[in-house]
Parts: C-alpha cells; sequence; structure tokens
C-alpha cells in the first residue's frame, strides 16, 4: 500500500475489521469451539429432554421454564468468556505470534479491539444459540406465546453479561504474561472467588451490588419467577438476600465492560514484545 | 523565496539552497554527487530536515531492559537498494535493534526511521512496505498457509485475485506449493521458517528486516534463501540482514555492521573489511617428510615468528608483508627444502570477526 493512502481511521477500522474476521476463522479452526457448542446445545436440551424421562412435567408458566433453563446459562457465559478471550493478547506474546502480527502496518489498539469484538461475537453467539433452543422449546410446550418480553429482556441482560465477563477476562489476557493463567484466573474469579465475595457480603449484611456476578442474577430475575430477596431477619433466620436492582446493575455490568476493556487495551498497547 | 547553505555530510562541501518556507527542495553535491533533501521551516530561517536516501536510519538507538543496556547509542544508515549485513554474537543486540525497527519494542532513546518516517511515532506507515523475519516466530499452527498469508495480504491492502496469486507465488519460492491448504501444525521447522519468509515478501515490499533468516533450514534451503536475496536485491529491494552466518553475509551482503556489548563495533564493505584483515599466515606443503635438522633450519629463519604443524600443512607465522613471504620461500628452498604448495591464507570475515570480538563468541 502507498504511504501516501494510508488514511488514519479509516484504514485502522479497516484493519480492525479483517481482526475480527481473522479472530472468527481461529474460533471456527480451533476444537474448543465444540465444547462450548456442546454446551450451548446440551443445557438447554437436558431441561427439556429429563423432566418427561423421570415423570415429572414441566413449570408451569412458560418463564418458569425459562428461570430454571436460563439459570445456567451464567456458566456458559463465563465458559464462552475464558475460552475466546483468554488468550487473545497473553497468546500472541507467549506464542510469539505476536512477532508476525504486530510487525505489520496497523495500530496494536486496532487489532486488540478486534480481537476483543471478535470474543465478544463469538461469545453472544453461544448465548444466542442457547436462547434460541430455550425458545424453541418453550414453543414447544406453551405454544409460541410463551416466549415473552421478559424472556427478550433477559436474553439483552445476558448479552450485557457476556460482554462485561469478555472484558473482565481481556483485562486479564493483557497483563498476564501466559495464555492458561489468565484464562484460568478469569474463569475462577467469575465462577467462585467473586461469588464468594458476594456470599461474604451478603453474611456481613452489605449489599454487593459493585459485585458484577451478582448482577447476573438479574438475567433471571427479568422472568419476575423468583420470589427471593427482601425477607429480613426473622426468628432464628436471620439471613438477608440482596436482589440486584435492575439499573443499578445495567449500569455496573456496562461498567466493568468499558473500565476494563480501556484498561486492557492501555495496558496491551504498552507491552513490549521482548 | 530564501537562500541556505548547508554542509554536505561526507565531503563537508558548503552547497546553497533555495526554496520557499515550509517547500522541500531536492539538492546535489556538486563534490560527491550524493542527493539530499531539504525543507524550510515556516520561521523562513531553519532547515527542518536533511535525508540521504537513507531508507533506514538510526540515530543514538538506546534501549534498556531494567537497567541492563540492550543497545548503547548506536547509529547506522541503510542505503536504497543495499544489502546490510548485521552481525555479531548472542546478546549482541541485533534482535533489539530489529525489534525497535519493527515497532516490537520502544526506545529507551534515539530515532529508527524508514523512508523518513518515525517508526516510533507512525509506525502504520512507517511499516507499510516493510517485510520482516523477526527470531522465532510462532505460526498458527491451526491454520492453513492460505489462511494465514491471506490475512497479511488483506492487512497490505491487496485484492481477493492478487492474494492468491502472491500465496501461490511465494510459497513456489520457499518450496511450499503442495502445502498450501494443509494445516501448518504437521510442518516441521524449517517448514514453518519457510513460511514466516513467505509472510515477509508476500507484499511485494521495498524494504526487508530478516533476523537470521536460515536458522533451521537445510543446506539447499540456506541456499535457496541466498538466491531470493539476490533476486531482491537485483529488484531494488533494500535488505537488512541479521545473520551469524559470516560467509553467508559475505556472499549476500554489500556492507557490514559488527555490533557487540550493544554497540557497533565497527562497519564497512565486504572489500573495506576484507582488506583490514592482516594475512600473517603461511601454509606450507613439503615433499618429504621433515626430519628434527629440517625444522631447526627452518626455525632458525628470523623472518619466521613460528613454525607449527596443523592438519597436515605447516603453518607459518610471519609479519604479514609481502616481501617477507618472498625471503621466506628463497630461504626454505635455499635449505634444500622441496616445497611442492607455499600460500598465504586468504582473509575471511571469520579471522576479522574474532579479531575484533573480545572472546569466544558464537560464530557458525
Amino acid at each position: 500500500m502507498d504511504v501516501n493512502r494510508y488514511i488514519p481511521g479509516v484504514d485502522d477500522f479497516k484493519n480492525m475489521y479483517l481482526t475480527i474476521k481473522f479472530e472468527m476463522l481461529k474460533h471456527i479452526k480451533r476444537k474448543r469451539i465444540l465444547v462450548t457448542l456442546i454446551l450451548a446445545i446440551l443445557i438447554p436440551l437436558i431441561f427439556f429432554i429429563v423432566p418427561p424421562l423421570l415423570g415429572q412435567g414441566y413449570a408451569d408458566t412458560a418463564n418458569g421454564f425459562a428461570a430454571s433453563n436460563l439459570g445456567f446459562v451464567n456458566l456458559l457465559i463465563i465458559l464462552s468468556g475464558a475460552i475466546f478471550t483468554g488468550d487473545s493478547i497473553s497468546g500472541e506474546f507467549e506464542n510469539k505470534t505476536g512477532l508476525l502480527l504486530f510487525s505489520t502496518p496497523q495500530r496494536k489498539s486496532s487489532i486488540f479491539t478486534g480481537k476483543y469484538i471478535a470474543s465478544v461475537i463469538a461469545t453472544w453467539l453461544f448465548v444466542s444459540l442457547y436462547y434460541l433452543i430455550t425458545s424453541m422449546e418453550i414453543a414447544s410446550i406453551y405454544g409460541a406465546s410463551g416466549i415473552s418480553v421478559e424472556i427478550a429482556q433477559s436474553f439483552l441482560l445476558a448479552l450485557l453479561y457476556s460482554t462485561s465477563v469478555v472484558s473482565i477476562v481481556f483485562f486479564f489476557s493483557s497483563i498476564m504474561k501466559r495464555t492458561i493463567t489468565s484464562t484460568l484466573v478469569g474463569f475462577f474469579l467469575l465462577l467462585m472467588i467473586l461469588p464468594i465475595i458476594t456470599a461474604v457480603f451478603t453474611v456481613a449484611e452489605v449489599d454487593p451490588w459493585l459485585i458484577v456476578t451478582h448482577n447476573e442474577g438479574l438475567i433471571t430475575d427479568v422472568l419476575g419467577t423468583v420470589n427471593g430477596g427482601g425477607f429480613g431477619p426473622g426468628q432464628g433466620f436471620n439471613l438477608t438476600i440482596f436482589k440486584p436492582d435492575l439499573w443499578s446493575g445495567i449500569s455496573v455490568m456496562s461498567a466493568y465492560t468499558v473500565i476494563l476493556f480501556l484498561t486492557g487495551i492501555v495496558m496491551a498497547d504498552r507491552r513490549n514484545m521482548e | 523565496m530564501i537562500s541556505k547553505t548547508v554542509e554536505c555530510p561526507k565531503c563537508k562541501t558548503h552547497v546553497t539552497v533555495q526554496g520557499n518556507p515550509g517547500e522541500t527542495t531536492v539538492l546535489l553535491c556538486p563534490n560527491c554527487n550524493i542527493k539530499g533533501k531539504f525543507t524550510f521551516q515556516k520561521e523562513k530561517t531553519e532547515i527542518k530536515t536533511i535525508s540521504y536516501h537513507n531508507i533506514i536510519e538510526v540515530k543514538k538507538l538506546t534501549k534498556m531492559f531494567n537497567g541492563f543496556k540492550a543497545l548503547d547509542n548506536i547509529s547506522f544508515n541503510v542505503k536504497k537498494g543495499e544489502i546490510l549485513g548485521f552481525v555479531g554474537p548472542n546478546g549482541a543486540g541485533k534482535t533489539t535493534t530489529i525489534k525497535l525497527l519493527t515497532n516490537l519494542l520502544t526506545p529507551t532513546s534515539g530515532l529508527a526511521y524508514i523512508n523518513n518516517i518515525d517508526v516510533n511515532k507512525n509506525p502504520t506507515k512507517a511499516l507499510l512496505s516493510v517485510g520482516s523475519l523477526i527470531e522465532v516466530p510462532g505460526i498458527y499452527d491451526y491454520l492453513t498457509p492460505h489462511e494465514m498469508l491471506a490475512y497479511f495480504g488483506k492487512i497490505h491492502r491487496m485484492n481477493k485475485n492478487e492474494i492468491n496469486q502472491k500465496i501461490k507465488e511465494v510459497l513456489k519460492i520457499v518450496k511450499l506449493s503442495e502445502w498450501e491448504h494443509k494445516k501448518i501444525g504437521s510442518f516441521s521447522t524449517g517448514m514453518q521458517r519457510r513460511l514466516a519468509i513467505a509472510k515477509a515478501i508476500l507484499h511485494s515490499p521495498d524494504v526487508l528486516i530478516l533476523d537470521e533468516p536460515v536458522i533451521g533450514l537445510d543446506p539447499r534451503g540456506i541456499k535457496d534463501i541466498r538466491d531470493m536475496l539476490k533476486h531482491f536485491k537485483s529488484k531494488g529491494v533494500t535488505i537488512f540482514l541479521s545473520s551469524h552466518l559470516l560467509n553467508e553475509v559475505k556472499e549476500t551482503c554489500d556492507r557490514i555492521i559488527f555490533l557487540d556489548g550493544g554497540k557497533v563495533v565497527t562497519q564497512g564493505t565486504i572489500e573495506e573489511i576484507l582488506n583490514r584483515i592482516k594475512i600473517d599466515t603461511i601454509e606450507v606443503e613439503f615433499l618429504n617428510q621433515l626430519t628434527e635438522v629440517d625444522i631447526k633450519k627452518i626455525e632458525n629463519i628470523p623472518e619466521i615468528n613460528s613454525f607449527e604443524k596443523e592438519n597436515g600443512f605447516f603453518k607459518i607465522k610471519f609479519d604479514g608483508k609481502p616481501e617477507t613471504s618472498n625471503t621466506i620461500l628463497t630461504k626454505l628452498t635455499q635449505q634444500g627444502l622441496k616445497v611442492v604448495s607455499f600460500s598465504t591464507k586468504k582473509a575471511d570475515l571469520e579471522s576479522f570477526y574474532v579479531s575484533i570480538m573480545n572472546d569466544e563468541k558464537g560464530v557458525m
């Protein structure tokens, strides 16, 4: 390409788009995508197939069925986020593929943003597949009218939560040297450490509204079938359950998404290919 | 219109240049015929830049790693169409320099330009016309060469037809045509190296920066790369070649820079370097086996500094002067010794390398 034909901004976006396509190709080519695909299909199918096999019926309402089914979408989101994002930056440094990639005429920030968007798209695809299968099951059990607005709201919240999860793992990938570390730290932080902290806050009767995994509860809460929360200290039972507030939860997830994505970009951009 | 007198950096001749503020004027030194560009600053007084068709220009480049000075204030340039050999032992700073030139590292101080564009400030523009191979890069082993190269072709804004055509062309050059659609994971180290070279030349770059390009290649592969470099040189491509293989450097390069401890030890054309090598050894072969008496006679010749047997030949150390060499030959025959062959050892880069480096370094 002629130096004089390089247009900053326009070419940066074009490079970002090319990176997204390249990353998607890499995701498709790797066998790890199979694991996510199997989970995205298998989990909702279990909720559809197992109850009749055990001689039990489905929930009374479509939203009730969706709530039990979507209670496990969190696992898929964390797994997808860790798998697709864990090595996005650290992998280029650890495997030395960055020697090929970062010496090309494109801004590192374009590459990293493209990688981030590709991870978000990949995670969204599997979350969408999970919701698609769940919706098909609802339609077959309760009829098409069973697919409610609340399920659509739940879907949007799941996408937002997915994005914040990708941002968290992306941040670790940008600062850690080894792929396995960034993937596992992200995975266990979201699956175990943050929920433990939430539990500790709850026992101490402190609202854990700032913890992103606490707000993940909104994905099923919006379906309106959960009665928990709000019951305070009683005789012989003094556990307080804090329900995440919808707008506060959206704000927290958005904040995690933006802050950790931008911090990840800055940290990755400052890394040297030593 | 303003006038300015500048000094030619090579011959120090004063040359007058005229132009308007903000204008760039091309100037030719009448004495040494070096061309230069002069840009007048808008303030009408100062000259902003001077360049002399240097494609790569490194100025006082320093790189520190946690207190360790990997590069210490080095400066050099590579002219258009030139192949520059960058030679030095492990840890000399060769790869660090190359990484600074390709924006993989940020310099602690100093500047690196490619085509007059600051690599650190504007890497996207500076690297547009550069093809590079640095260290032993990782390869996306779950992709095929076609898939990997297509991405890099798109980054260089090649269209689909051009990409398909060039991929076939470069894979043919690196002898990987049959592997275009096979997974890279099944490739040997040498094949991966060839693929990395294919990536470097895919977009027909004007500048090639190659770090040990023949590592992992068999002798045939080494010859192929040597031929490829000569082919690119004939096309006017500027090549910056870091290598341990001194014979390869001698075969392909116009000029050499010797680097050690992060500093430029010396530099010059191959001819200049070879001329600097002092030849002080004569290899002699005698018709008959030498007796103790013969050896005593030889050792008593005053022009001979030392005399020893090595690999079937006798090696004579002397002061390196041609007339002394002639005297020694005359005296040997006068002693009645039957000389079969008598030759001064040829100058080679390895001898020079060993002579300028401090201790045993990794030369192949």
